[in-house]
Parts: structure tokens; C-alpha cells; sequence
């Protein structure tokens, strides 16, 4: 019995973690993966595992995703959390989305949360706001030094115009998600974990 | 009752706003503005399955991710895909993933999920009340139950099982309507037939068992069978690949490749099935008839290369072209009317054409329909969303990396060409120069190739012309083709203009210099043509008098009848039919070998040079100066164009240029495609795809009508060679038709014909359709026309709620963050103490 298996791993409660995935099959499979990625098998991940992703290399915001898996300045990361960074990206159900309860917190992949999860890759000093500074530096390393500053800067200064709203410099969430009001982003960011 | 009714009413509603209301934010954003436009469907489409259980499961089952409007998302992902230039592969490798492990679900869904929505029917108005404490124990039980059915939704499958139940026997009773209890009635019979069996023990639990299994693999088995589709479409592989390197619109040119010789697959078949191969099976055999047989002068060099290579020889006489069908009205067993059937298929492979491009413009026309509504948040959608992080090759990253720079680079052209101010008399005076310098090369070019037509027919008159000589008019065209785009792009540096509109220039200047090109050599073609009909009446008049003179030649015994005189020495016309399809056929070939030896010598050879050659050079070759060609997709697509009007003008007269064509498509995918992944490289300016190709399809239906003109003429009002051809001996070509209705019709057909061939009725059916168009047009523009000022409107409103806000200022925005903030701390809290 997979579900059983994942808790003798552990020793730990796991059935919380297990509902993030919706199913113990994808956690067990996820277990192996995290297995896979922890090279000395030290029972938790560090930025270095998490760094030899080939697809996180070449990503320009590869460290700023690397970030969001140590909230709070920890070095480590543990299964548990492990999971709950990937929880974002599980696709939604389609019969999820009338049967929750509203005083239930959201679940973590609905849309609001995978947008959120995508906000904080740009926020850095996570103060709720994507600023002109920040953007810049997003920007920067998106194109590299292809475009001079100057062009660097009007880009920047015309997505801030046209995502802002209240005219004070800076994206909030709130004007972010009006932005990709369009986005599919429930689509875009799923990912089915095989079993 | 009545209670009921109204309850069963609200509930439909009920559902739909609960629906909206639990889709609304839980962590942040109070202001519950969502994105709309995912959720009503979504709600309706509950709403809609609650009604229609079984089949909204089945649909579920059968992959569709979620209940909306598929189109929409298509687009929309189409959009998204031509921003992100490669997303294409790697998106369509997560899907095919994405299903193959969803079928592992599907079928646990199918047997979890109804319950869920038949638990709502009898209790709804008590959930909108208390909606917590009927829904909280699914929600809890449902995620980790995955594997096999908890007790408690055994107990609550049970449970619906006998209300349904219940409902069946008491149906009888209900006020309901007739149709809805049929319906009602049926729903329920369903769902205890569905889930008897798995709350049965033993006999009952294996049948539902084993109805699950079969349903299982049926859902793989229709999975595999569309991947098996998806495969079997020919050389997907390769233009995803290609795109994956090149972006979307050097793909769109191998899509176009494609369509193209699809097209030409279908022309094939019916130039092929109908008239070719019959003529083959039931024909008069090769050499039988004069104009069957190659004529005695050119017997000896018939089999030679070189002339094989003109299309001379024994080709000319072959099935290939017009000139050696027969005119009999019927061959072999069957009766087949093959010069009724040639004509037909001359007539159907321009209808055919016409239908498919029209067909397809119109498809591209509606997908673009939903575009432009991204248009307020380029840069935003840029900034935010243009990564793909599926990419985990470096090469592929670094691709993405300067497709994200040139589609930024893109947009600040746009932006700053929008508010750029010049020196506009400076720029209207180099404008009209270039213009006037590109007319000047075009009436060049044109004067140049109607020379070189003339002075090939001076050299068709004699003897022993050099290889140079022959083929002068191909070589000086193919010349042209290559030298004059380079020339265009250069004068069109002086315009300054911005690069979409340049390129559309482009373009067009290219396809008027292709276009000149192409109807010089037509008018050149139609001097020779009208020189040889002239010269026909004297030939004429030479076959009868030696026929005459063979029969009534003295000093032959009158009693014996003499042989009949061999074939091969009846003296013919020039048919000029032939020459016409052979003409086609040579320009056809040499553009072929002309388009690959360039690719050979200017993109192969260059990348070699430059690959090798940089270390030991001077200076860095692949940064500096010749570096590494890019795809010329505007030129290749002209190309394609160009070649595919020749073919239709000219299969009438050669059968047989068709089958050449289908070749050449064919060795040009795999050959093209070789050669852009081997030694191109992308290119700095990405232009979007799918809006070009209307454009491009626009140029071909220009090029399909205008290769129609010169045919319909020459079939209208020219007649047809005396000696070959299927139409020899008529009048005009189209009089096969008017000899099928008399012989082949009954009479009063002919009459109906006659009638409706009658200028008093045409005229008025013309003018109708003139009307049709008249109205049909007016009517889509303004739509069009009203669609635009939706536009604004949506535009202006935004721009007034905008100012709105930011007039209100901060502190309400601030307010709203804080409760953001709030809300979303809480739900953090909130998986703390759970975990």
C-alpha cells in the first residue's frame, strides 16, 4: 500500500502533505524524485541539489525559484516543504473548484495562489509590490546585455505604466493579476506528476 | 410539489453562484474581480452537468481538462505560443504526458466524481444555507481516497442509490413536465445500473469491477489512438523541431510546405486517376497514330540525354503531355469519354483550388478573430510570462534567450515608432525615390526577360544552338529570382520604414517582379503560340496533299491498296499545346535545380566555409561578416507560391507537371529541412506566424486567379491543333461539352443547357451575384465596424477606471492590500497547524 509507505518513510504524519498532492501515488512518486535529487541522501535538499536541475541552470530565474524553496533564509529544505513549494503547480480539478468549503483556506494550486507563487519570483524584497528596480533587474537577466540600459529602462517604465494602476510606481499583486487577467495560468503552471 | 419545483430551479442557480462565490479569492484580492471569463462556463458547465450527469463525466474521462470554450483556449495558447517562439514542442510534450497519465485517473474520477454532483441534487437548498457542514466530509475524505472508495462514500453512493431509487418509484407522481421525467427517469435508471454493482458483494462487485477495467482501457486505447493520429501526421516531428530552433515563423513555411503538397497530392490523384492512367490502360497504344509517334526526322536523337532533358524525344510523345491524347469520343471497354473527362478534370483542378484556399483563408480568418485583445498588456505579458520553463538544453535556453530580446527589441521599435517625429519631407522624397528605383528594376527585369522570349524563338528556328542558347530564358529568369529580392532589400533601407510594414513591401515588390516575370514570358509564350496557329492551315494543307499524293502516286498497281503510310512519316503541325506544357515543364524543373543548387552553394557551402574556415582567418566569420545565413522566409514562400501558379497554368497542357511537382515538394521538405537545420540560424526578427499566412494566402489565390486568366483564354478562344490533342478537330475546346449533352443527354437536357447557356439568363444571375456580394460585404463591414468601436469602448473604459484609481489614491489600495496580506497569513497559519 503506497500511502502506508510513504508514512513508514517518514515516521511522520504525512496525510496533510498527501491531500497538498491529492494523492498518495503522485507523493510517492515525488518521494523519488526528492530521493533522486538529494545526492547524499541527508534526508533534505540544499540550494546545490536543487541547482543541478538541468532546467533551473538555464533558467534566468532559476535562483529566484531555488529562493522560493528556502522561505525565510533556511538552508534546507525537507520533504514536507519540498512539497508544498510543488503543491503550487498541481493541476486543478475540475471538481474541485465548486465542492470547497469557503471557509477552507484555498487550496495552494488554485489560481490566486499559482499567480501569487509567480509574484514573489519578482518580488524580492517581498514587500508586496514588483518595483521599477526589481523589474529591472528581472529584465536584466532575461536579455542580458543584448539591450542597452536605456532600452532596458523604457521597457521597464512602459510595463509599469501599463500594469499600474493607482500611479504609484510599482506593481501590486492585485494590478499583477489584472495583468494576467488573461493568462491561463492554471493551465500553464500544472504539472502532473506521473505516477 | 410546487416547492420542489422551485427548489430544483434554485438549485441550478444556487450551484452557479456557489460555484462563483468558492472561485472567489480566499487569500487575497477583495475586491472580487476574477477573471470572469474562466469561471461562468465553468459554472455552467456544472450547472449544465448536474442535468446531464453521465455525459458531462464521460467528456471529463475522455480528457478534456476543463469545461470551457475549447476554441478560446486554443487561440489563446496559439497567442501565447507565437510570443514565447518555442514554446510549441515542449508544451505539446507536456500534454501528451499530461493525458497519458491522466488515463490512470480518468477512470478512478469517473467512479468518484458523480456521486459528489448527485449528493447535491436532493440536499441543495439546505447546502446553500450550511453549505460547511454537507461538504466539509467530502472535501476531507475525497483527496486522500484516491485508491479505492472510503467507507464513508460507500455509505453516501449507497445512500443516492436508494433516494434514486425512491425518485424512480415515485415519479409517477411528480408535477413535472413529460419530457423531464422521461429524462429524470432515465438519469436515475442509469446511475443505479452504475453503482449497484459497487456496493454488491461477489457477483455483483467483479461485473462492476470488470465494467471499470474495460472502461479503463478504452479510455487508454482512444488515447493512444489519437497519439497514433498526431503521428501519423506527416513530418509533425520535423517542424516541431524546426520550430523549437527557428520560432514559429520559419515552421509556418514548412506548415504552408506541407498544406501545399497536400494540395498537390489531391491534383495529382485527379489528373492521375482520370485521365492519365485510362489513357495508359484504354488508349491507342505508342505508335500507332501519328500524333503517337515521334516523328521520322528526330527517331534517332529521341533517346538521347539531352534531349530527354528538354522534354523532347520520346517524352514529348508520351502521356505527359497534351498532344498525344487522341480524339476519339470513347476508348476501350469501358467507354470512357476521356476528352470530356480531360476537359473536366482542366475545369475541376481550378475549382478544387479555389474551394481549398478560400476554405482555408476563411479558417484563418476566424482564428484571428479573438486576437488583439491581449493588446493592453504587451509588455507586462512580456516581462512576466515569455520564459518557458520547460527548456532544460542550453542551446535551447540560449534560442529563448534571443527570442526574448528581439520580440523586446520588437516592441520598442513599435514604441518608438508610434511617437516618432522626423524630418517627414526628407522621408517622403527617399520613400518616392526607392519606389521610383524599384519600378525602374522591375520594368528592367521585364523588358529583359520579353527580349531574351524573343530571341529564343529566333533560336528555336535554327539549327545547333548551343546549350546556353536553349535554356537562355530559364537561366535569365532564375538570375533575376536570386538577384533582384537582394537589390529590393537594399533600396528599401532608404524608406525607413517599420520592419512589418517593410516586409509586407517586400514581399510585395518581390511578387510583382515574379509576377512580371511570369506574365512577359506569358506574352512572349502567347506570340510563339499565335505564330504557330498561323503557320497551322499551311501545314495542314502539306498533310493532305502528301497523304493525297501517297494514295494516287503513279506507277502503283491500282488493284493492290497500298499500305497505309507509317506513322512516323505523316508530316504534323507544331502543336503548340505541347509546346506550352513543355515550356511549363522546363521552367518548372530548372526552378527546382535552380532553388537547390542555391541552398547547396549559399547556405551549405557558406556554413562549411565559415565553420572551418574561422580558425584560421583574420577576423571571427561567424560573428563578422559572412556568418551563418537565416532562413529567407518571405523568398521561399514566393517561391512556392510562384512555382505552384505555374503548375496550374500549366497542367492543362502537361499532364504530367503535376506528378513532377508532387516530386519536387516532396524532396524539397526533406532537402529544406536538412539544410535549415544543418546550416542556418535563426533569425534577429521574429514576425508573428499566423497573421503572415493569411497574407500568404492571399498572394496565392492572386496567383491562382491570374494563372486562371491565360488558360480560360486559350481554352475560350483559341483553337485547338488540327493533329493532336483530345480536342482535335473541334472548333474551340469547350465544344466537348455541348457534342456529351447532344450524343450522351437526352434531348430535352440539351434544351434545359441551351437555356440556361442564354445571355438573357446569365446576365441577371450575374447581377445577382453582384448584389449577393454588394450586401454581404456591407453587412461584414459593418460588423466589423461595430466590433472596432466595442473595442474602444472596452479601451476607453479601462483608461477611465485606471484614472478613476489612481485619482482615489493609495489608501484604499492600501487597505485592500493589507486584507490581502492578512488573508493570505491566515492560510499559511492556517497549513501550519495542520501540518
Amino acid at each position: 500500500d503506497p500511502k502506508r509507505c510513504s508514512c513508514v518513510y517518514f515516521e511522520v504524519d504525512l496525510n496533510p502533505t498527501c491531500r497538498l498532492l491529492g494523492g498518495s501515488a503522485s507523493l510517492l512518486r515525488l518521494y523519488h524524485r526528492f530521493r533522486a535529487l538529494d545526492r547524499n541522501k541527508k534526508g533534505y535538499l540544499s540550494r546545490v541539489d536543487l541547482q543541478q536541475i538541468g532546467a533551473l541552470a538555464v533558467n534566468p530565474l532559476g535562483e529566484r525559484i531555488i529562493d522560493s524553496f528556502f522561505p525565510d533564509g533556511n538552508l534546507r529544505v525537507d520533504f514536507p516543504g519540498f512539497v508544498r513549494v510543488l503543491a503550487h503547480f498541481r493541476p486543478v480539478d475540475d471538481d474541485d473548484s465548486g465542492m470547497r468549503d469557503p471557509k477552507q483556506p484555498e487550496p495552494l494550486n488554485s489560481r490566486m495562489n499559482k499567480l501569487r507563487f509567480v509574484f514573489q519570483l519578482y518580488d524580492l524584497d517581498r514587500d508586496g509590490k514588483i518595483s521599477r528596480h526589481e523589474m529591472l533587474q528581472v529584465l536584466r537577466l532575461m536579455v542580458g546585455v543584448q539591450v542597452t540600459e536605456e532600452q532596458l529602462e523604457s521597457i521597464t517604465d512602459r510595463t509599469v505604466q501599463e500594469a499600474d494602476e493607482d500611479g504609484d510606481g510599482a506593481v501590486s499583486f492585485l494590478e499583477f493579476t489584472k495583468s494576467l487577467e488573461k493568462m491561463d495560468i492554471e493551465q500553464k503552471m500544472s504539472i502532473r506528476i506521473l505516477k | 410539489m410546487s416547492r420542489q419545483l422551485k427548489g430544483r430551479g434554485e438549485e441550478a442557480d444556487g450551484g452557479a453562484r456557489g460555484r462563483a462565490r468558492s472561485g472567489s479569492p480566499g487569500t487575497g484580492d477583495r475586491s472580487g474581480r476574477r477573471p470572469s471569463r474562466k469561471q461562468a462556463p465553468r459554472a455552467e458547465g456544472a450547472a449544465a452537468g448536474r442535468r446531464g450527469a453521465q455525459p458531462g463525466q464521460k467528456e471529463r474521462a475522455g480528457g478534456s481538462p476543463r469545461p470551457g470554450s475549447p476554441r478560446r483556449k486554443q487561440a489563446e495558447r496559439r497567442r501565447h505560443g507565437e510570443e514565447l517562439g518555442e514554446q510549441g514542442r515542449s508544451s505539446t510534450e507536456r500534454t501528451c504526458e499530461g493525458r497519458r497519465k491522466r488515463d490512470g485517473r480518468a477512470s478512478l474520477k469517473e467512479q468518484r466524481a458523480p456521486p459528489k454532483k448527485e449528493k447535491e441534487v436532493p440536499r441543495k437548498e439546505e447546502m446553500w444555507k450550511r453549505p460547511k457542514k454537507h461538504r466539509s466530509p467530502s472535501l476531507a475524505s475525497r483527496p486522500s481516497g484516491v485508491e479505492s472508495l472510503s467507507e464513508e462514500e460507500l455509505a453516501q453512493i449507497l445512500e443516492q442509490v436508494e433516494d434514486k431509487k425512491k425518485l424512480i418509484a415515485t415519479m409517477r407522481n411528480k408535477p413535472w413536465p413529460m419530457a423531464r421525467k422521461l429524462r429524470e427517469l432515465r438519469e436515475a435508471q442509469e446511475f443505479v445500473e452504475k453503482y449497484e454493482g459497487a456496493l454488491g458483494k461477489g457477483k455483483g462487485k467483479r461485473l462492476y469491477a470488470c465494467k471499470m477495467l474495460i472502461a479503463k482501457k478504452w479510455v487508454k486505447f482512444k488515447r493512444d489512438f489519437h497519439n497514433f493520429k498526431t503521428q501519423c501526421i506527416p513530418w509533425e516531428m520535423k517542424i516541431k523541431d524546426i520550430e523549437s530552433h527557428f520560432g514559429s515563423s520559419v515552421a509556418s513555411y514548412f506548415i504552408f510546405l506541407r498544406w501545399m503538397y497536400g494540395v498537390n497530392l489531391v491534383l495529382f490523384g485527379l489528373i492521375f486517376g482520370l485521365v492519365i492512367i485510362p489513357e495508359v490502360l484504354m488508349g491507342v497504344p505508342y505508335g500507332s497514330i501519328p500524333r503517337k509517334t515521334v516523328p521520322r526526322a528526330e527517331e534517332e536523337k529521341a533517346m538521347d540525354f539531352s534531349v530527354l532533358w528538354d522534354f523532347e524525344g520520346y517524352i514529348k510523345y508520351s502521356a505527359l503531355f497534351y498532344g498525344y491524347y487522341n480524339n476519339q469520343r470513347t476508348i476501350g471497354w469501358l467507354r470512357y469519354r476521356l476528352p470530356m473527362a480531360y476537359f473536366m478534370v482542366g475545369v475541376s483542378v481550378f475549382g478544387y483550388s479555389l474551394m481549398i484556399v478560400i476554405r482555408s483563408m476563411a479558417s484563418n480568418t476566424q482564428g484571428s478573430a479573438s486576437e488583439g485583445e491581449s493588446a493592453n498588456f504587451t509588455f507586462s505579458f512580456k516581462m512576466f510570462t515569455s520564459w518557458d520553463y520547460l527548456i532544460g538544453n542550453s542551446e535551447t535556453a540560449d534560442n529563448k534567450y534571443a527570442s526574448i530580446t528581439t520580440s523586446f527589441k520588437e516592441s520598442i521599435v513599435d514604441e518608438q515608432e508610434s511617437n516618432k517625429e522626423e524630418n517627414i519631407h526628407l522621408t517622403r522624397f527617399l520613400r518616392v525615390l526607392a519606389n521610383f528605383l524599384i519600378i525602374c528594376c522591375l520594368c528592367g527585369s521585364g523588358y529583359l526577360i520579353y527580349f531574351v522570349v524573343k530571341r529564343s524563338q529566333e533560336f528555336s528556328k535554327m539549327q545547333n544552338v548551343s546549350w546556353y542558347e536553349r535554356n537562355e530564358v530559364e537561366i535569365v529568369m532564375s538570375l533575376l529570382g536570386m538577384f533582384c529580392p537582394p537589390l529590393f532589400e537594399t533600396i528599401a533601407a532608404l524608406e525607413n520604414y517599420h520592419p512589418r510594414i517593410g516586409l509586407k513591401w517586400q514581399l510585395g515588390r518581390i511578387f510583382a517582379l515574379f509576377l512580371g516575370n511570369l506574365y512577359t514570358f506569358l506574352l512572349a509564350l502567347m506570340d510563339d503560340v499565335h505564330l504557330k496557329l498561323s503557320n497551322e492551315e499551311t501545314i495542314k494543307n502539306i498533310t493532305h496533299w502528301t497523304l493525297f499524293n501517297y494514295y494516287n502516286a503513279s506507277g502503283w498497281n491500282e488493284s493492290v491498296p497500298r499500305p497505309p503510310l507509317h506513322p512516323a512519316d505523316v508530316p504534323r503541325g507544331s502543336c503548340w499545346e505541347t509546346a506550352v506544357g513543355i515550356e511549363f515543364m522546363r521552367l518548372t524543373v530548372s526552378d527546382m535545380l535552380v532553388t537547390y543548387i542555391t541552398i547547396l552553394l549559399g547556405d551549405f557551402l557558406r556554413a562549411c566555409f565559415v565553420r572551418f574556415m574561422n580558425y584560421c582567418w583574420c577576423w571571427d566569420l561567424e560573428a563578422g561578416f559572412p556568418s551563418y545565413a537565416e532562413f529567407d522566409i518571405s523568398g521561399n514562400v514566393l517561391g512556392l507560391i510562384f512555382n505552384q501558379g505555374m503548375i496550374w497554368m500549366g497542367s492543362f497542357y502537361a499532364p504530367g507537371l503535376v506528378g513532377i511537382n508532387v516530386l519536387r515538394l516532396l524532396t524539397s521538405m526533406y532537402f529544406q529541412c536538412w539544410a535549415v537545420m544543418s546550416s542556418n540560424v535563426p533569425h534577429e526578427r521574429v514576425f508573428k506566424a499566423s497573421r503572415s499566412n493569411n497574407f500568404y494566402m492571399g498572394l496565392l489565390l492572386l496567383v491562382l486567379f491570374l494563372s486562371l486568366l491565360p488558360v480560360a483564354y486559350t481554352i475560350m478562344s483559341l483553337p485547338p491543333s488540327f493533329d493532336c490533342g483530345p480536342f482535335s478537330g473541334k472548333n474551340r475546346m469547350y465544344d466537348v461539352i455541348q457534342e456529351t449533352i447532344e450524343n450522351d443527354f437526352p434531348a430535352f437536357l440539351g434544351k434545359i443547357f441551351a437555356f440556361l447557356a442564354n445571355p438573357g439568363l446569365i446576365i441577371p444571375a450575374i447581377l445577382l451575384m453582384f448584389l449577393a456580394i454588394y450586401y454581404l460585404n456591407s453587412v461584414s463591414k459593418s460588423l466589423s465596424r461595430a466590433n472596432a468601436q466595442l473595442r474602444k469602448k472596452i479601451q476607453a473604459l479601462r483608461e477611465v477606471e485606471k484614472s478613476h484609481k489612481s485619482v482615489k489614491g493609495r489608501t484604499t489600495v492600501q487597505d485592500s492590500e493589507d486584507t490581502a496580506k492578512d488573508t493570505s497569513k491566515n492560510a499559511t497559519q492556517h497549513q501550519l497547524t495542520k501540518e
